[in-house]
């Protein structure tokens, strides 16, 4: 696997692998363990994005703006009524 | 594998607001301390989206009795006034602690924030009118975790980040440690300690909305299972979702950068229309429209719209799934049995949201409650576990319980097969998500929950399995989750009666008689509730009309 997976389904959706400069602020930032850095390619990669819960902190976190977070791209809500 | 093995004075589990906290104070005491955090300490459970905290201070004309009497009687006198006066007490103290730890903040002490609480608009004899302040709130500036986690590290306390504890260990009866695994690595690890400051947190059950995600009771599960009680479990934290935006963005990007204030998709204040055009009545836990959206539903009346994230327009909300079924901030948690935030287990001490000082009591009364609790039970428990340490008379390890409990935590990567922890999640949040279960809560409903979660405990844990390091933390957490599940069953059906965010369809009332916490113990392997009285000097006048005992409406009580 190389760093900066694209993963459409879902919130956490690309870290674009041009922009990353590997230095794992976001790997840092994701309570979920969503991220993990490559270990061949050196950059962050989308590990676990069915784990991803829309905090936005990754996104808010990176310093050179490489992680698209898109809320819409949910998955299913366990919710109250409906 | 052979585990590798930490000792230290002070062991800290969790690394929010209350964790950071213990392990300063703790270190201040002279003792040797390590924080562990499953994430990244400061960047952990709930702290990072917290706004603001509330201070407390005679000076900026604060009256201290006002604050006692609102927060008694918001939280339905099952508040334990002792604690609420201990955490008003000493919140100055720990907002000089958060200055000198390089937090900054927006005002300070100037201009009193007036809050408009729904109370005060209520028609009250003048004995119980609320003051027109409600706290003292305090916000800060971006980026103020991270001078949390530099405030650890400057105290010299060894941070171990990504590390996941699984069990508590226990030895003659007195907390010795624990063990766990790095996500990273599956190196697993022991921490052997002289005493352990539990602050991991509340528990949710992961649905997307609120942010609680990481927070699966694991704190209060793991400390229930080596002898400690647990409290206030069926009270509840309710905060909506917006089913077609669950995840916007923060909705004060003032915070955003700097990691406060994230609340995506949440509602607060919320002035709310159900199917029919007509508005509904907010009666019952005020800010959130606790209970009143919930009603709406239950009558066939959704969906219920109200303006919120991210934009400000109308859009129908939802229950907060599993998320709102979340620890009541600081209503429950672990029991402490003094005021050093000791436990029932000689050696372990509680804080934050895993502390069950009860100092709101039955629904929650002030923003930015919840981060000063956890700073000052922080503090205190850093300051208990780092005397208790110093005086511990500690054994000899005992090599094989070590390696029995590094084996319990690893056991789910040794299975080929079983139950994948993804999905038992799931079954998990569609058992409990349903307002009918814990929101508009009855017997025999409780009931079949508690069964589907009995077998779940019974026959699906035992048998989860995880395919790498990420699950195993997965299992971990989806076995927390399930026995959180349990306690707030069984305490939800223990309580009949109506209090704070707990409402019974079939006992939709307040009942005097149940002043009382409802307490879960492990009696012989059974969790087992029981009632633990409220001092008389606490209750409120029985001569009131309980109209004014309880001047929030439920169900049924229109005024």
């Amino acid at each position: 696997m190389t760093g900066g997976r694209e993963v459409s389904r879902v919130a956490i959706e690309r870290i674009d692998a041009e922009t990353c400069t590997g230095c794992g602020s976001c790997v840092d930032s994701c309570c979920m363990d969503v991220i993990r850095m490559d270990d061949e390619g050196g950059l962050a990669m989308i590990r676990y994005p069915e784990d991803c819960i829309l905090c936005h902190f990754c996104a808010l976190d990176c310093p050179v703006d490489a992680i698209t977070v898109t809320p819409e791209k949910t998955g299913p809500l366990p919710l109250s009524w409906g | 594998m052979r585990e590798t093995i930490i000792q230290t004075d002070v062991l800290v589990i969790g690394g929010g607001m209350a964790g950071c906290f213990a392990a300063v104070k703790a270190r201040a005491a002279g003792r040797d301390v390590v924080l562990v955090d499953k994430g990244w300490v400061s960047k952990t459970g709930e702290t990072p989206y917290a706004g603001d905290t509330t201070v407390f201070n005679p000076d900026w004309g604060h009256d201290l009795d006002a604050w006692l009497t609102q927060v008694h009687t918001v939280g339905e006198y099952l508040d334990d006034p002792r604690w609420t006066a201990i955490v008003f007490g000493e919140a100055y103290e720990r907002f000089l602690d958060l200055k000198a730890f390089g937090v900054e903040f927006l005002e300070e002490g100037c201009e009193p924030v007036r809050l408009a609480h729904p109370l005060t608009q209520l028609e009250m004899p003048d004995a119980h009118k609320f003051p027109p302040l409600v706290s003292q709130v305090v916000h800060w500036l971006p980026g103020w975790p991270a001078k949390l986690r530099k405030a650890v590290l400057r105290s010299g306390a060894t941070i171990v980040d990504r590390f996941v504890v699984t069990e508590l260990l226990v030895q003659d009866g007195r907390v010795t440690g624990a063990a766990g695994f790095d996500v990273d690595g599956r190196e697993p690890r022991v921490i052997r300690a002289g005493a352990v400051v539990m602050s991991a947190g509340g528990g949710g059950f992961k649905a997307i909305g609120y942010p609680t995600h990481g927070l699966t009771a694991d704190g209060h599960v793991m400390a229930y299972r080596a002898g400690a009680q647990v409290t206030g479990k069926e009270f509840l934290s309710p905060h909506h979702t917006n089913p077609e935006a669950p995840g916007w963005p923060p909705i004060y990007p003032v915070f955003a950068s700097g990691h406060s204030a994230a609340f995506p998709g949440a509602w607060h204040d919320p002035e709310m229309v159900n199917a029919e055009g007509d508005e509904v009545p907010v009666r019952g836990m005020a800010w959130h429209g606790w209970i009143d959206a919930e009603w709406e539903a239950h009558e066939g009346r959704a969906p219920v719209r109200a303006a919120g994230p991210p934009d400000g327009q109308v859009r129908p909300l939802s229950g907060p799934g599993g998320q709102g079924s979340m620890l009541g901030h600081a209503a429950g948690g672990i029991v402490p049995v003094d005021d050093t935030c000791a436990t029932h287990v000689p050696g372990l001490y509680a804080a934050g949201d895993s502390c069950g000082t009860c100092f709101v009591g039955a629904a929650y009364s002030g923003f930015g409650f919840a981060t000063m609790h956890a700073a000052v039970t922080g503090a205190r428990a850093g300051l208990g576990a780092a005397e208790y340490a110093q005086g511990a008379d500690r054994a000899a390890p005992d090599a094989a319980a070590e390696a029995a409990a590094v084996e319990r935590a690893l056991a789910p990567l040794r299975r080929a097969g079983g139950f994948g922890p993804r999905w038992t999640t799931q079954v998990l949040q569609n058992t409990l998500a349903p307002y009918f279960v814990l929101y508009v809560k009855q017997d025999e409903r409780l009931r079949a929950a508690l069964s589907t979660v009995e077998f779940l405990r019974d026959h699906v844990v035992p048998k989860l399995y995880a395919r790498d390091d990420h699950e195993l933390r997965l299992a971990h957490e989806t076995a927390s989750m399930v026995a959180n599940a349990e306690m707030k069953l069984r305490a939800s059906l223990f309580r009949t009666e109506s209090r704070g965010t707990h409402f019974r369809e079939d006992f939709p009332h307040r009942d005097d008689a149940w002043l009382a916490w409802v307490r879960l113990k492990d009696e012989g392997g059974a969790m087992t509730p029981f009632a633990e009285p409220i001092p008389e000097e606490f209750h409120p006048d029985p001569a009131l009309p309980y109209e004014q005992r309880y001047p929030m409406r439920l169900p049924g009580e229109e005024a």
